[in-house]
């Protein structure tokens, strides 16, 4: 949850790069972020919802992304906050999570102790905090679960074991079957954080989720 | 002999681990072999394509270790480690 004091000012959030200057400083990844902004899964209908939202004269006009060109996350999902932001006009400002530690702490995820990304947050005109997406749809995460669940049935290790308490040959064979097991499931994922975003947009704003 | 090259050294066989800066599995692991003294050589994905493409012949999520014998680790400890 966001702090309530923040460090996004007018002034620090016009510091954020845009998608164009992100890409000149990413190291890595180039190919990764085109192939994925042009495959971002957004209906017309997604379209359609965001852009209702952002007309809202209390609808997020902008939105902050933390993130980094290495991490697999955001190389699937920044592009889709692009899309976004280009299709409603949003200003979008992108910020390296490292260089930005207390940005970050705004934003922990997993009570606090996880700085996951890529984080997309919604703000109003005047930067009033909306909501935000953290690295991954709830779908997402309870697949990774349940891959976890039935490869260790596969396996025959037991429900109690965990990548800290197997032996380093069991947890090796572990995180390359779960790894086969969720790979398909990456398109998906992506059209499912779409959703969630929508659905958080729709609380935060109590609009109908409808595009 | 004299004028003549002298042999090259052997290789050093140290694990080599490919890292990525700020990734908690790869701090901890770092951490551990630091106070372990253990000799190793750091590969930092996030700074060059070319070595991102490496660590990617390897596995999918970081710290990887590549053993002097052939043996390929990914993650460390309680968490998945760091997709890339």
């Amino acid at each position: 949850m966001p702090l309530a004091t923040t460090v996004i000012t007018p002034a620090r959030f016009a510091q954020g790069l845009s998608y164009a200057g992100f890409l000149a400083k990413a190291t890595v990844n180039h190919d990764k972020f085109d192939a994925s902004y042009q495959s971002v899964p957004l209906t017309d209908e997604d379209l359609s919802f965001f852009r209702k939202a952002a007309a809202l004269p209390h609808g997020p006009k902008k939105m902050l992304a933390l993130a980094e060109a290495w991490c697999g996350d955001v190389y699937r999902e920044l592009p889709t906050a692009v899309r976004i932001a280009e299709a409603t006009g949003m200003e979008l400002r992108i910020f390296f999570r490292d260089e930005n530690p207390d940005i970050m702490d705004e934003f922990l995820s997993n009570d606090g102790k996880s700085r996951a990304i890529p984080v997309f947050v919604f703000y109003t005109e005047d930067l009033q905090y909306i909501t935000h997406f953290t690295e991954r749809s709830a779908s997402a995460h309870a697949g990774l679960a349940a891959a976890m669940d039935e490869v260790k049935t596969q396996l025959n290790l037991p429900a109690t074991a965990t990548f800290g308490n197997l032996p380093d040959a069991d947890r090796q064979v572990l995180l390359r079957e779960l790894i086969t097991k969720i790979r398909p499931y990456s398109d998906q994922w992506r059209k499912d954080a779409i959703k969630e975003i929508r659905e958080l947009l729709s609380a935060a704003l109590k609009i109908s989720n409808a595009g | 002999m004299p004028g003549e090259a002298p042999p090259a050294m052997p290789p050093v066989c140290v694990p080599v681990v490919y890292t990525i800066r700020g990734c908690d599995a790869c701090v901890k692991l770092l951490r551990k072999w630091d106070a372990e003294r253990v000799v190793y050589e750091e590969r930092h994905v996030e700074l060059s394509q070319a070595v991102l493409n490496e660590a990617r012949g390897y596995g999918d999520l970081v710290p990887i270790v590549v053993w002097p014998d052939g043996r390929v680790e990914q993650g460390f400890g309680d968490t998945i480690g760091c997709f890339i």
